[in-house]
């Protein structure tokens, strides 16, 4: 075989079987979010009761934003780790749920089901739900007291992990 | 029949008014504040056709989020049309391509590009095929130009100059035969 073309196969092949080692030990779906750091989006959005809730309005306290809907099996497994979570820190961290492409009668129902955990706010041009780059439903964010996005979990959360980051914002 | 009282429908009929108006006016201060995140037009309000032309093509420029290499212009998804609607609000507001663009990278990254920027790393995206082209072309006019081995081989060998020879001897005496 020609040395020239050996070496030249193997200088072309070798950087690209390792930037695909390297890409297929990544999850492509799990994309860092740029907003992580940055100021929170601003918004103001009415519940299912018509009340309405601003983010500016609760600066001061962490607030935890899980985009939700019903037909995400996901969404629904984490519910009873929300509801549990909601309770636990009640008057300290502010928990809302954004409705993703889902009808309000419906989140309703389950909410009636399964219990609330926070209210559950209304989206229906999704401006929300794309000023935070949602991808998919379940993903939550966490904001510290101070407005800014500290934290982008995309899937449902565990209860461990959000006891360990609400607890250190709350220290923080 | 019962008359009616007119100054209390008057009154109920302004509150109404009111109300409506309330409800009006939260209506429009509700989602997000996107302008906050994208400051001031920097463009001219787009209207009708080219409002259209425009909003299709800026949102093909963009990845749809939810899709799988489908832009937001191509996606019948909801997350797509909401999308392209924004898209559509911003160009009539006078917002400019670059403003929108910018305006999505917040939330998605470049990830919402469906042509990264020739900038940085991504440049090897645009120099590479042309890298590759030039490489595959210097190659076969090396190959062009220079004379066929085997072509040399056949002309300087003296046996196959002697097969030929033999093989042709042998054609002549078979057509004078």
């Amino acid at each position: 075989m020609n040395r020239t073309a050996l070496i030249v196969g193997v200088l072309v092949i070798t950087p690209l079987l390792i930037f695909l080692a390297l890409s297929f030990r990544s999850d492509p779906r799990d994309i860092a979010s740029p907003l992580i750091d940055k100021t929170a989006p601003l918004f103001a959005l009415q519940d299912l009761d018509g009340e309405v809730y601003s983010l500016e309005e609760l600066r001061g306290q962490p607030v935890v934003i899980n985009f939700w809907a019903t037909w995400c099996q996901p969404c629904i497994a984490e519910h009873p780790v929300l509801v549990a979570a909601s309770r636990r820190y009640e008057g300290r961290v502010k928990f809302l749920g954004v409705i993703y492409n889902d009808e309000p009668e419906k989140i309703q129902r389950l909410v009636r089901e399964m219990g609330a955990w926070g209210p559950s706010l209304i989206d229906e041009d999704l401006s929300v739900a794309i000023a935070y780059g949602v991808y998919g439903a379940p993903e939550t964010f966490f904001i510290d007291a101070g407005g800014t996005i500290v934290q982008k979990v995309t899937g449902p959360v565990s209860s461990q992990y959000l006891v360990n980051l609400l607890e250190s914002l709350l220290s923080s | 029949m019962r008359k009616i009282n007119r100054p209390l429908l008057l009154c109920a009929l302004m509150l109404t008014a009111l109300g409506a108006m309330v409800a009006v006016a939260q209506q429009s201060t509700l989602g997000v504040q996107g302008e906050a995140l994208i400051g001031e037009p920097k463009g001219r309000p787009l209207t009708a056709e080219e409002l259209d032309r425009v909003t299709t093509e800026v949102s093909s420029r963009m990845r749809c989020p939810v899709c799988q290499g489908l832009s937001v212009a191509d996606s019948p998804t909801p997350s797509a049309v909401a999308m392209k609607e924004e898209v559509r609000q911003f160009l009539a507001a006078g917002y400019t391509d670059t403003q929108i663009l910018t305006y999505f990278e917040q939330s998605y990254g470049e990830f919402i590009r469906l042509e990264p920027k020739a900038t940085g790393f991504n440049l090897l995206v645009w120099i590479l095929p042309i890298a590759a082209l030039l490489a595959g072309l210097a190659v076969v006019i090396r190959r062009v130009s220079r004379p066929d081995s085997s072509d040399a081989q056949g002309d300087a060998s003296p046996s196959a100059e002697s097969d030929l020879e033999t093989y042709l001897e042998q054609v002549r005496r078979e057509v004078s035969s």
